[in-house]
């Protein structure tokens, strides 16, 4: 392990608190495009929450202000029940790791790309026989025999996973991932959502993740947020939104043909 | 001087040399290769400005304090900042405060530890040292700087992937960014490095076979160059070593978020 301290939220809060939340930013034809607006929900540990939506609704544009790739325009996130604006960026994102939408492996074998956080960290680095190793290709469904693998040469569906594991073997307390199966058929994402699921459980970390298919929502989230043009529409714990939804959007949603149709 | 067998040129043999100019003119005019005019006109334009930069240096050369001596370099930086600029295509964010600043302290530092230790003349600012020196260390630690500075902005341009995805696992801006400053790095050192390999083989350095003309003998000439050579590296290193390093930390906030 990486000797990270555990954050505990004061007063059973949770992991991972948004509170109205906005992002403007300028269209390049000087006027203010609205990203976000009023973004209020939180995250807990040992939970999946999935943020879904249509695509240009902002749900990406909202994960990475959570490990302050880029900063609100109002309202603040807290981690712990501290405010992310006032801590480190460098501490802050070596405790909320990030999963990007395109795997980017790093030149250098599949080993390589799993020591570089640490290396990062300047920690001593686990080798291919280490526990650290070992339990992270576990989890992410990868076998042992491709550590030595070029990480570019690995299949799609590897490099996904590869990338969680990577995200993953620091044993940060938070995990955000952007359209983790985005590139993925239904067997390969399949594959990731269980490892995903594994690692949620089995690490205590709280995990927020954008998708656009609500098939994956359905099968791993706990808390499901649908997110439409920059607004939350509605918010609760997975089953229920997508068994009985509220709001006009997300029934027009889930009424939408090529989202899969129903959950699963 | 021309007891070490150093050949002057006279007025008259200069006209003699022009013979050939108007030998080049008569061979296009006769077989109608059509050039005759532009050899003149370029020939006229090399005579007046190479006697109007004689004219220049040997009022230069006269000049004998030290601020004044000091101020001609800080022009010479000036110009070949500006030349810089108007050649970049895309500029990286601060470019002529980053550069500028970077040509400063990189060609002034080793261009004051080449002529203080290593030539070692005396007074520190005797202009015929100094500028010339100066000249040959700026002129191409500015190539090189200039190449870094485009290359840095070609990269992390490309790299917004790569350098978002290291920020994601916990790296510095200075981790993140490691692969294009390396590429950047070597991009400025590329053509100090070319010249040195091809030296001697390939090419005659201008300023030794100046030297050497001018009736040195070829020992001293080539220990000379061998130093000037060392100075421009140390130059260029020094120069885009500064430049990216501080040209680096312009492409994120204080957050340490990679600017858009």
């Amino acid at each position: 392990m990486t000797g990270m301290a555990e954050i505990v939220p004061p007063n059973g809060q949770p992991m991972v608190q948004v509170e109205g939340v906005g992002l403007t930013r300028a269209d390049g034809q000087g006027r203010e495009a609205v990203i976000l607006s009023e973004v209020t929900f939180s995250a807990a540990k040992g939970r999946i929450t999935a943020i879904v939506g249509p695509s240009g609704g902002g749900k990406s544009s909202l994960i990475r202000l959570i490990n302050r790739l880029d900063d609100p325009t109002t309202g603040c996130i807290l981690l712990g029940g501290e405010d992310i604006a006032g801590m480190d960026p460098l501490l802050l994102r070596r405790r909320v790791a990030m999963v990007l939408q395109r795997p980017f492996m790093f030149p250098g074998t599949l080993l390589h790309n799993l020591q570089r956080p640490l290396a990062y960290r300047r920690e001593a680095m686990p080798d291919a026989g280490s526990v650290e190793v070992r339990r992270t290709l576990e989890l992410a469904r990868l076998a042992p025999d491709l550590l030595e693998r070029d990480a570019r040469s690995l299949s799609i569906g590897q490099q996904q996973r590869a990338s969680l594991a990577r995200a993953v073997i620091t044993s940060p307390p938070v995990l955000l991932l952007d359209e983790p199966t985005s590139a993925l058929d239904r067997p390969t994402g399949d594959q990731l959502a269980a490892a995903l699921q594994d690692i949620c459980r089995h690490q205590g970390m709280a995990v927020i993740l954008v998708t656009h298919d609500l098939r994956l929502a359905g099968k791993i989230a706990d808390d499901l947020i649908y997110l439409e043009a920059g607004r939350i529409r509605e918010a609760g714990p997975a089953a229920h939104v997508l068994a009985e939804p509220a709001s006009a959007e997300l029934i027009r949603f889930l009424a939408e043909p090529e989202k899969g149709g129903k959950h699963g | 001087m021309d007891n070490r067998g150093l050949v002057n040129l006279e007025l008259s043999n200069l006209l003699l040399a022009f013979a050939l100019i108007l030998f080049a003119m008569a061979l296009s005019r006769f077989q109608r290769l059509g050039q005759a005019r532009k050899i003149g006109w370029a020939a006229l334009r090399m005579v007046v400005q190479l006697l109007a930069i004689g004219y220049l240096l040997h009022l230069v050369f006269s000049v004998k304090t030290p601020l004044l001596v000091t101020s001609i370099l800080v022009v010479m930086a000036g110009f070949s900042l500006q030349v810089a600029g108007s050649q970049a295509k895309r500029k990286m964010p601060g470019f002529y405060r980053v550069m500028g600043s970077s040509i400063l302290a990189g060609c002034g530092g080793v261009t004051f530890f080449f002529c203080a230790l290593v030539v070692g003349y005396s007074p520190w600012y005797e202009p015929r040292y100094l500028i010339p020196l100066f000249g040959m260390i700026l002129g191409n630690s500015m190539q090189g700087a200039s190449l870094a500075a485009e290359r840095l902005e070609a990269e992390i341009g490309e790299r917004r992937e790569e350098i978002e995805t290291a920020l994601c696992l916990g790296a510095t801006p200075r981790q993140a960014v490691e692969t294009a400053l390396r590429n950047a790095f070597s991009a400025a050192l590329i053509p100090t490095l070319n010249t040195m390999a091809a030296m001697g083989i390939v090419s005659l350095p201008g300023m030794m076979t100046g030297q050497i003309l001018s009736g040195t003998e070829p020992a001293v000439a080539v220990r000379y160059q061998i130093a000037i050579m060392c100075a421009v590296s140390g130059g260029v290193a020094a120069t885009a070593f500064l430049l990216l390093m501080q040209g680096y930390r312009r492409y994120f906030t204080p957050a340490q978020q990679l600017r858009r």
